[in-house]
């Protein structure tokens, strides 16, 4: 592909509406790693570095 | 040039249409491993690669270059550059070679890479450039210096490579054959195993205690900051589904070998992660010569919040590790002269630890995304397999382990006699740690051609770009680094 035709492709890209799977894939993630992060969190409270 | 071209990992070692014997990955960790092994000769009292040329910080050029140890003194300074380069050449003509690229112009092109990379080097160590206590501007004589640290250096590599690749665009395509920040980067990092090893050594359970924290870096790379960037991308700018993926890998993730990796397992057109990853190597340039100085200004009192901050920020592995090693540098020169001195290595420790956690799971994401992919998105019967887990893992970060693992080991394993010999060593093969970040930074210059790039068409995936990175990956890796690093400081020096 040239490169003219990269500027032209995503300048007139038809839109591609968010499919369920890629909802999933999206909340899924945040939600898992939100979770994980407040236990992680909660971990490194009780758990302080050590010298 | 074409930074499109040139951004990507596999694009131009090759000159023939049959694929290299081994990988640029494992070269990285048979070259990282050599130079290793060489310089633990030490601990039998034969020093091999202590000619190595270093450099100190200057106002008179004849004392600035000197030798790794003073066994090779004799050789001077020059004799010890011109070792330098000789020797790399040959290694490196060799790794070109298994590559099947063409080795009279790699040579060449390395010649040039590495004399105006080490002359940027030696100019960022003069002292009005470098020199940073009240005692050093005195000792060099000087009344004002920018205060940048011999490692400033790095600053002045990287100045130079976009020099060349923005105002002589036909040079840097003539030396494109050497311009391999991913090699470089990645030898240097498998060396940085064994010399965090030894900075670890002294303090394990602070050690310990990093790389427990590093997960927390793992699942915002992958969990918050890829959803994030992928719906950003998608909504906000209507980018289709081929395009978002790899961005927002690039962006979220790794840079380069994320946005390679997620574009190959989403079965992607070459031509998007390759344009993706020019755009990560431009903005790398941009954080590297801007968040190492706000770390030292705002977060010089928790050194390894700013260490953790950079490599969650700066989106490739080379400018991520040597961004850590300049906010090292600034971190630890403005501790001192608040009277406080760390010792060196921890920051940028920390910045290298998150960023291999993060390395070490792009096989595992992008194998994810392929099985999404090809079982819901585009159903293909060219189905995600494990083995590509495998395969795209980053073969350096077993060298990086292996280092890390033996020089841990030999710093406390053995018995005191030789154990002592062991920061020497170390110290010798961190030496060629610091020629290949310099190679490093002066390659990442080099394939930063704006011009060329916007010329291409890339002004949307920046908007994703700078959007994402300025207006939520740089806070919240703040937030988290602080919430996970803060209140840690590195032990003090002596």
């Amino acid at each position: 592909m040239s490169q003219p035709d990269i500027r032209t492709e995503l300048q007139r890209a038809a839109p591609e509406p968010l499919l369920p799977i890629e909802k999933k894939l999206i909340g899924f993630s945040l939600g898992i790693g939100l979770v994980l992060l407040v236990v992680l969190a909660v971990v490194n409270y009780f758990v302080p570095a050590t010298f | 040039m074409s930074a499109i071209e040139t951004a990507s990992p596999r694009a131009s070692w090759s000159a023939t249409e049959t694929p290299p014997r081994i990988s640029e990955d494992w070269l990285s960790v048979i070259i990282g491993l050599v130079i290793f092994v060489l310089a633990l000769a030490v601990l039998a009292n034969v020093d091999l690669i202590g000619w190595a040329v270093t450099t100190s910080v200057w106002n008179n050029l004849g004392q600035a270059l000197g030798t790794a140890s003073k066994t090779y003194a004799p050789l001077g300074g020059a004799g010890a550059l011109l070792a330098t380069y000789v020797a790399l050449l040959a290694v490196l003509s060799a790794a070109a070679m298994a590559l099947k690229a063409d080795v009279r112009k790699f040579a060449l092109a390395f010649t040039a890479v590495f004399w105006i990379a080490y002359a940027s080097w030696v100019v960022g160590s003069y002292a009005s450039f470098a020199a940073v206590t009240p005692a050093e501007l005195q000792r060099f004589g000087v009344a004002w210096s920018l205060r940048l640290t011999n490692e400033g250096g790095f600053i002045f590599a990287l100045l130079a490579g976009l020099i060349i690749a923005n105002v002589f665009p036909r040079f840097a395509e003539t030396i494109k054959e050497a311009v391999r920040p991913e090699l470089y980067i990645k030898i240097a990092i498998v060396i940085l195993g064994g010399f965090f090893a030894v900075t670890a050594a002294g303090k394990l359970n602070l050690a310990s205690s990093l790389l427990l924290r590093g997960v927390a870096a793992i699942i915002e790379a992958y969990l918050i900051y890829w959803a994030v960037v992928y719906f950003v991308a998608r909504k906000w700018f209507g980018f289709n589904r081929e395009w978002a993926a790899p961005l927002a890998s690039g962006i979220s993730i790794c840079g380069v070998s994320a946005a390679i990796a997620t574009g190959a397992a989403i079965r992607a057109r070459p031509i998007i992660p390759v344009l993706v990853s020019s755009l990560v190597v431009i903005f790398a340039v941009v954080e590297v010569l801007i968040l190492p100085f706000l770390a030292q200004t705002f977060l010089w009192q928790e050194p390894l919040v700013a260490g953790a901050w950079i490599g969650l920020a700066v989106k490739t592995d080379g400018a991520a590790v040597a961004g850590g090693g300049i906010t090292e540098s600034l971190i630890l020169a403005k501790s001192a002269a608040e009277g406080v001195t760390y010792q060196p290595g921890w920051i940028l420790g920390t910045t290298a630890t998150v960023k291999v956690f993060i390395d070490i799971f792009i096989g595992i994401w992008a194998f994810v995304l392929g099985y999404i992919w090809t079982n819901h998105i585009n159903v293909t019967s060219d189905k995600a397999k494990i083995v590509e887990i495998w395969q795209r893992f980053p073969k350096f970060i077993l060298g990086f382990v292996l280092t890390f693992l033996v020089g841990l080991y030999l710093a406390l394993g053995t018995p005191a006699d030789v154990a002592s010999k062991v920061p020497v060593a170390i110290g010798e093969a961190n030496t060629f740690r610091v020629i290949f970040f310099i190679l490093t930074f002066f390659s990442i210059g080099v394939l930063s051609n704006f011009k060329k790039l916007w010329q291409e068409g890339i002004g949307k995936l920046a908007a994703v770009y700078v959007i994402s990175l300025f207006g939520f990956v740089i806070w919240v890796g703040l937030i988290i680094s602080w919430l996970f690093f803060s209140g840690i400081k590195p032990p003090l020096a002596g």
